[in-house]
């Protein structure tokens, strides 16, 4: 598959201005990384299958059965090392040719933020908010600094590395705006429950608004918050929705565990690739919070990766490298963990708790600014979600998911 | 915060930072592991002068004026995309032939 090129970007007012060395080194990034899917992976499991699992099962008298045999019989062949290392200083390439274009012009990104949101309402940040330590002290996907990190004061230097580099990592697939994840969500709404018509939505660890603008776009009439705990990517996310037209979106900074909404006062809460990014500790909190937050028939979703239990042992282990390899602490305890059980533990009815899965459309539509066409190059990203409804008092909440019960049932 | 840095600290070296946590060594000689690491850029930033020449090719081709501020703005048509990714991608499996399973494959 080709990726697309970083020309095909979508523009806005924050993101960094690139010559055309810099648009190379991102399109070389996003060939690196279908080096590795189309041509180096298939190298490790022709490896796999024809060397490493008959030599360990000629040792164990059966084949490896789990990720951890896979990676005593993998680790030590070429085919696995090359992989890794490819994949690994891909990786850092794309940190630093970010950071490098944000760093370069980091004044100026700052001020044009600034511009944006001086004064703006829809804008809050705490600076006395506590970061949670596993924010703060983990390089997540190896970016330096992390998520929350400040170079400079007013800073939105990471957000911006992380908005250019995303659509090289993904090759595009995630749209123009990196947004495939969002209108996935849209596109499930529509689909599934129909007459769901939420007025307050949230999104939990929003970074810099990718997945929210979507949802935004789709329920024009509510009210829609996103909230993180990261500076510089709220002040990012807010002056890039605002450079795109929209200006009622808020971006609060705070803490997805507790935060200041009222309880029973949301419609719709959501994270988009947030749970694997959070702590043992975190993760159990914010999904009650979720649930503390919604009003009687709102929805509960988070869109991840699919649990391991959905693979074999093989591709286990190779979907658990960013967990060992790319700064992902909490990656593999994610994907072992039982969500829906989770779900239930925070207080929602076995019934109404689901996993499904939100694709997002291929078909060129305008979900962003005005007259910007969304276009996904021909690919159709599609996300494992896990999902609650909250009991409802009369509401009508249709849709398959509800395991075919009636509002009424669920009440 | 730890990592604040003055504004006149050189971005560069900033954007040069390593991120924090353990490198991960994958041969059994760390050399090794930087040789890797010097030879995947050192390939990739060589793409990226192929791209550049490509693109005043290109522009000389269609008589344009050929200056560093004008190869910066400049933008592919598609089907110029299309053949800037093949080149790169062939060149990329030239490079890295030999970690494909072609490149592997056993006589027999
Ligand atoms: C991988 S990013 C995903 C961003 C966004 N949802 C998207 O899909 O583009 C994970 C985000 O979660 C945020 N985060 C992690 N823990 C959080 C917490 N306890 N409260 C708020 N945000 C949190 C991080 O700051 C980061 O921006």
């Amino acid at each position: 598959m080709t990726p697309a090129s970083w020309y095909q970007v979508g523009r806005h007012a924050l993101l960094p201005e690139a010559g055309h060395d810099d648009v190379a080194r991102f399109d070389v990034i996003a060939q690196l990384n279908t080096l590795l899917a189309d041509r180096l992976a298939p190298a490790v499991r022709a490896t796999y299958e024809q060397v490493a699992a008959p030599a360990w099962e000629a040792k164990h008298g059966r084949a490896p059965a789990n990720r951890k045999e896979v990676a005593e019989a993998l680790a030590h062949q070429p085919a696995y090392r090359a992989w890794s290392l490819v994949r690994r200083n891909t990786m850092e390439y794309r940190q630093h040719t970010g950071r490098a274009l944000a760093l370069r012009q980091m004044r100026k990104l700052r001020d044009r933020a600034r511009e944006f949101n001086d004064g703006a309402d829809t804008l809050h940040l705490d600076p006395q908010l506590d970061i949670p330590k596993y924010v703060a002290s983990v390089d997540t996907h190896l970016m330096p600094g992390g998520y929350a990190c400040e170079v400079v004061d007013g800073d939105v230097c990471n957000a911006a590395s992380y908005d250019s580099g995303l659509f090289a990592t993904l090759g595009g697939a995630g749209g123009p705006w990196n947004d495939a994840a969002g209108r996935a969500l849209v596109a499930w709404l529509a689909r599934h429950a129909p007459d769901f018509s939420p007025r307050t939505i949230v999104d939990l660890g929003c970074g810099l608004g990718h997945n929210t603008l979507p949802l935004r776009c789709a329920f024009p009439s509510a009210r829609v918050v996103a909230i993180d705990v990261a500076a510089p990517f709220l002040r990012y996310g807010h002056a890039r929705a605002r450079s795109l037209g929209i200006d009622d979106l808020e971006f609060r900074q705070e803490d997805a565990t507790h935060t200041s909404l009222p309880s029973g006062s949301c419609d719709l809460v959501f994270t988009t690739m947030v749970l694997h990014e959070t702590s043992h500790d975190a993760l159990r909190k914010i999904l009650s919070e979720a649930k503390r937050l919604l009003a009687p028939g709102g929805l509960t979703i988070h869109l991840e990766q699919p649990p391991y239990r959905q693979f074999d042992a093989y591709e286990q282990f190779m979907r658990d490298w960013d967990g060992r390899y790319n700064n992902e602490p909490f990656w593999s305890a994610l994907h072992e963990t039982d969500v829906p059980s989770l779900l239930r533990s925070t207080g929602f009815e076995a019934a109404n708790v689901f996993e499904t899965r939100c694709s997002a459309p291929l078909v060129r539509e305008r979900t962003q600014a005005e007259g910007a066409v969304v276009e996904d190059f021909g690919r159709a990203p599609s996300w494992y979600a896990i999902g609650a409804w909250q009991t409802a008092h009369g509401n009508v909440v249709k849709g398959e998911y509800g395991h075919g019960h009636t509002p009424a049932d669920r009440s | 915060m730890d990592t604040l840095l003055p504004i006149e600290a050189d971005p560069t070296r900033l954007a040069s930072l390593a991120a924090r946590g353990r490198r991960p060594e994958f041969t059994d000689d760390p050399m090794l592991d930087r040789l890797y690491s010097v030879a995947l850029v050192l390939t990739a930033e060589l793409a990226i002068t192929r791209l550049r020449l490509d693109a005043v090719e290109r522009m000389l081709g269609r008589g344009d004026d050929v200056s560093r501020a004008t190869v910066d703005e400049f933008k592919p048509e598609p089907h110029e995309a299309a053949e800037r990714a093949r080149l790169q991608r062939e060149y990329l499996d030239r490079v890295f032939r030999a970690l494909t399973a072609e490149g592997q494959r056993k006589a027999g």
